[in-house]
């Protein structure tokens, strides 16, 4: 995984529990990498699981919650430094669409071996937007929250829900945007 | 849940000596790891830029060597054209000096030939320049001069260098290298294509190109001298073929004017017939202009005396005399005359129309008219025995001939006819037509021929005849003539039973 979600991942916690508990976060995960994260760097998806799964224990929440909270947080990190081009978007729908067709197409000039998530788009009305969340990493609560985060910046209201999820025992995560 | 900055101080201030180690060791953890991280990123981006580097570097030789491939094609490309081409070989040499020079950034060069080791005189001195301008250049004469190794002549399957020494160009040590390959010609001649350069190195890649366009440049050259030989053996060839047609008509002329002698003898009789009556004739009529000249004197001398004429003596002289048959016989005599004269005449005007070498036009003409006039020239070979039935007529459709050669192709045939009958037989002259033309056949009752004399009946020189009777032309002059004329000529022979000739003449 990219070192920039570690990067933001570090931040999020400190900005909301402390750097001393990131501090025995990383004291207590004993990672590969002693939590020494560049954005320009690449880490071990299990870093990031291992991180979430202490924070779970440590704070007694879910991981979906915790999952889909740095999501939601993460978003207009990522929008700061996301390419030329990715902020022309108005739209929760359109920008989404774009992720796949364009935002991903930029990511992967810059590194190549980057591993994206995928979306299968299903259907699509005014309102209502469902696609097919691929990605081998699961992280189908996260992409919900990310999602929640880009209605923020776009100032619309939004649902999202799963309407099969892997973690529920389905063959495939299919998440569905609602616009309110 | 963010704090903020005072309540943290006063809370840090209010920490205890324990509590303030442990968040400076955090503290301290934590630069160390931004440090570390910081590291790493430098480091990153270090070998991002190495990399970027690199990458840039071999983008730049790949584009310097796409940019060489493509120049090497073009230049390829640009001498096979000019070789495929038809311009001719001096062109096509110089536009190659040109391409190639250019190519190779050659300074200047030229193309030379040589002759048993020794260079050959060319139209123009000039030289190619780099600048494309074709001007004589004394220090390329020089370089070349004591350079290139011409007296050798050896001729090279590539292009060879050689590196000038500087004293060989003496003060001009502008050039430093030479290159030039050279190739045979027609006869003992060498063609040389000659560039000098200015930089040193030579670069083997374009050696191996300069190699292939040699190659194409050699077949462009090879194809223009064989055209030139090509159109040389043309022209031999148009000459011998026009010598042959004129051989050819004065073979059908002699042809004809032989044959004619040996018909001499048979016209010379048929024309001595009549000449022979008329002047036995002409002696009748003098021994009949005798009697009237008496009678005519006995009537003078009885005049002179009587001084009158005295019917019952004229009656009496003229009975003497029978002058009323000698009048009626004078008269027959005279017409008897006239008719071989007459007979005379024909057969003159006939021999001179078949003698007569005319042109070879064909013009619209009857058969019938041309067979007449050859049975009327070959005719007096047949005897009494011989019975000749031709069933010609004025119906028989025209054709387009030459009036002069078929009757001699049919005194050819009726002279073969009559010699094939030596003591007595029939022959047959008939006419058909068909869908491709106008069928004449001529068939004798003669002695035939066997297989072996069938098969070479067309041949020059071939004859059945005894020496100095026959040329053995007649029938393949014929067979000339008449394929002249389009016609298709079969025969059929059974030996001892006779033979027929069939011709058909396209219609017209």
């Amino acid at each position: 995984m990219k070192g920039i979600v570690f990067v933001k991942f570090n931040e999020f916690i400190e900005e909301l529990w402390g750097d001393e508990f990131w501090d025995t976060l990383l004291d207590e995960a004993d990672l590969p990498s002693e939590g020494i994260y560049t954005s320009v760097g690449t880490y071990d998806d299990q870093e990031l699981f291992t991180l979430i799964q202490l924070v779970v224990e440590k704070k007694n929440i879910s991981s979906k919650d915790a999952q889909f909270a740095f999501g939601k947080w993460v978003f207009k990190e990522l929008y700061n430094v996301a390419p030329a081009g990715a902020h022309d978007f108005k739209d929760v729908f359109e920008f989404l669409h774009a992720v796949q067709d364009f935002i991903h197409v930029e990511v992967k000039k810059l590194n190549p071996d980057a591993l994206l998530p995928e979306f299968e788009f299903l259907s699509e009305t005014a309102n209502t937007l469902s696609f097919n969340y691929l990605s081998p990493r699961k992280l189908c609560f996260f992409c919900e929250g990310i999602v929640h985060g880009l209605a923020e910046h776009t100032g619309q209201q939004i649902t999202v829900s799963q309407l099969e999820c892997e973690h529920e025992g389905d063959n495939r995560c299919v998440i569905e945007v609602v616009k309110i | 849940m963010t704090l903020s900055n005072e309540p943290t101080l006063s809370k840090e201030l209010s920490l205890s000596k324990e509590e303030l180690e442990k968040r400076v060791a955090v503290l301290e953890r934590k630069a160390e790891r931004e440090k570390k991280a910081r590291n790493l990123a430098e480091n990153q981006l270090e070998k991002y830029s190495l990399d970027i580097y690199e990458a840039n570097q071999s983008l730049k030789s790949a584009l310097a060597s796409a940019t060489q491939k493509q120049s090497e094609l073009e230049y390829l490309a640009q001498t096979s054209s000019k070789v495929a081409s038809e311009v001719p070989l001096s062109e096509m040499i110089d536009k190659v000096v040109a391409l190639t020079g250019t190519f190779c950034a050659a300074c200047c060069g030229a193309y030379i030939t040589s002759e048993q080791g020794k260079e050959v005189k060319g139209k123009s001195d000039d030289v190619w320049h780099l600048d494309d301008s074709w001007q004589p250049n004394d220090e390329f004469r020089k370089a070349i001069h004591s350079t290139l190794p011409i007296a050798e002549s050896r001729v090279l399957d590539s292009w060879a260098v050689l590196d000038l020494e500087p004293n060989c160009v003496e003060k001009h040590a502008v050039f430093t290298s030479l290159f030039y390959t050279n190739f045979a010609l027609s006869g003992d001649k060498v063609g040389w294509l000659v560039f000098l350069t200015k930089t040193g190195a030579f670069n083997p890649d374009v050696l191996s190109v300069l190699k292939t366009s040699r190659e194409h440049v050699l077949s462009g050259v090879r194809r223009r001298l064989t055209d030139v030989r090509i159109l040389k053996r043309n022209v031999q060839l148009q000459d011998s073929l026009n010598k042959l047609e004129k051989a050819r008509r004065q073979l059908i002329q002699s042809e004809k004017m032989a044959s004619l002698g040996q018909l001499a003898a048979g016209v010379a009789h048929e024309i001595n017939n009549p000449i022979a009556f008329v002047r036995s004739n002409m002696e009748v009529l003098k021994d009949y202009l005798a009697d009237y000249k008496s009678f005519n004197n006995e009537l003078k001398a009885t005049f002179d005396k009587n001084q009158t004429l005295d019917a019952a003596l004229f009656e009496k002289i003229s009975q003497t005399l029978d002058l009323t048959y000698i009048e009626e016989d004078s008269e027959d005599i005279l017409q008897s005359n006239l008719e071989g004269l007459e007979r005379v005449k024909g057969i003159v005007d006939n021999l001179k129309g078949f003698s007569h070498a005319g042109d070879e036009a064909l013009v619209e003409m009857s058969l019938n008219t041309c067979i007449s006039a050859a049975l009327k020239i070959a005719g007096n070979l047949f005897k009494y025995e011989h019975k000749i039935d031709n069933k010609m007529s004025n119906a028989c459709p025209k054709i387009l001939g030459n009036l002069g050669q078929l009757q001699q192709v049919f005194v050819n045939l009726f002279v073969n006819a009559a010699q094939a009958m030596e003591t007595a037989g029939l022959l047959t002259i008939d006419y058909g037509e068909n869908k491709k033309g106008v069928v004449v056949r001529i068939t004798d009752t003669g002695s035939g021929m066997d297989e072996e004399t069938l098969k070479q009946l067309f041949t020059p020189f071939f004859t059945t005849k005894p020496v100095g009777e026959g040329t053995g032309l007649g029938l393949s002059v014929s067979y000339a003539i008449l394929e002249a004329h389009g016609a298709e000529v079969s025969v059929d022979s059974k030996l001892n039973v006779g033979t027929t000739f069939t011709i058909l003449f396209p219609s017209i």
